[in-house]
């Protein structure tokens, strides 16, 4: 997952050494191949570790990238990675360090719904992402608007997102009144 | 020392050495010029032998060791191999000028670059005995010691 600076920087064209990750760096949850990299030194060794997190380091162990796959559970895991750079003589640098936030995002389940229904509040864990989909106005979910349908609505949050399905049923149709 | 330090890894410098004239006490000629090097160093190379002005008949020859016919240890360095009598020097009217080349060796740690020169009378080399010999203390040429290569790594950037 990139960095929303990231993004922006590549956006803009710089190169590779225009990039920057703030510390702590956020994952999504159960992520896979996330990769990590240091300017690389060709003649320099690179030796990396991965610990926290659910952290398991799947490719690239001695170069200068590396592919990491996160674990579940959320939570700021302290220099989850580390590199430690060594010269063409054998000689190892000082560890760099970088810290990890594992984000599992969640959120209420709602619904169904009928098309008369007032509008639902939705709650997304942890607060401060944006709720996106048919039917949706900031936090809430007006099934009057969104109409009689099946619906995804997205809770975002840092590059990483999560979705609930939302039914709008038929309201019953009830015929005239007739007299026998 | 060419060039000048301070010296890194891998760096490769050419030692020149001048020795203008030798006074040798109770006729003590010059016999060897021994090289001292820190463990800094590695892969000593001679380029320029010394000459012999107006010496004996004879000529210097390399060796990284040498044991002296009266048992002393020498090297590396040149040694001169009169053909005259092979326990003594080359008279010592000078100047000697020699050169070689030494690499600094990798390490990760500040060794020692030391650089001295010796120069031994055939008296020292036990092949002249007619009263004291020459004490003559290494000639120091230079004094320093390794700079590891710096190891700058960037922060960890996430794609």
């Amino acid at each position: 997952m990139k960095k929303f600076i990231t993004i922006l920087f590549v956006c803009i064209g710089l190169a590779t050494y225009g990039q920057t990750t703030i510390n702590p760096d956020t994952v999504c949850a159960n992520a896979t191949g996330e990769q990590y990299f240091v300017t690389n030194t060709p003649t320099s060794t690179y030796n990396w570790t991965v610990t926290g997190g659910g952290g398991t380091l799947q490719t690239g162990q001695g170069t200068d990238l590396i592919t990491v796959d996160w674990g579940g559970v959320s939570g700021l895991y302290l220099n989850a990675i580390g590199v430690i750079e060594s010269n063409a003589a054998g000689c190892p640098g000082l560890p760099v360090l970088l810290d990890i936030f594992v984000l599992d995002l969640s959120s209420n389940v709602i619904g169904p719904f009928c098309p008369g229904d007032p509008s639902a509040t939705l709650v997304g864990n942890p607060a401060g992402g944006v709720w996106a989909g048919t039917g949706v106005t900031g936090n809430n979910f007006d099934p009057a608007t969104a109409g009689v349908g099946n619906y995804v609505l997205t809770y975002s949050m840092a590059g990483c997102n999560t979705t609930i399905n939302v039914v709008v049923n038929n309201g019953p149709v009830t015929g005239p009144i007739q007299h026998f | 020392m060419v060039p000048p330090g301070p010296y890194q890894p891998g760096n490769v410098v050419t030692v020149n050495y001048t020795l203008g004239d030798f006074t040798g006490i109770n006729i003590n000629w010059i016999h060897a010029f021994q090289i001292n090097l820190g463990v800094g160093w590695t892969n000593l190379t001679p380029i320029t032998t010394p000459g012999n002005p107006g010496g004996s008949t004879g000529n210097w020859v390399w060796d990284l060791q040498h044991t002296f016919t009266g048992g002393y240890n020498f090297g590396p360095g040149w040694r001169f191999n009169n053909t005259g009598n092979v326990d003594w020097g080359t008279s010592s009217s000078g100047p000697f000028i020699m050169s070689f080349q030494v690499t600094v060796g990798p390490t990760c740690t500040a060794d020692d670059l030391s650089v001295s020169m010796e120069v031994f009378d055939d008296c020292t080399t036990g092949g002249w005995a007619n009263g004291n010999c020459c004490v003559d203390p290494p000639f120091q040429i230079y004094n320093g010691v390794v700079l590891p290569d710096l190891i700058n790594t960037s922060s960890i950037y996430h794609y």
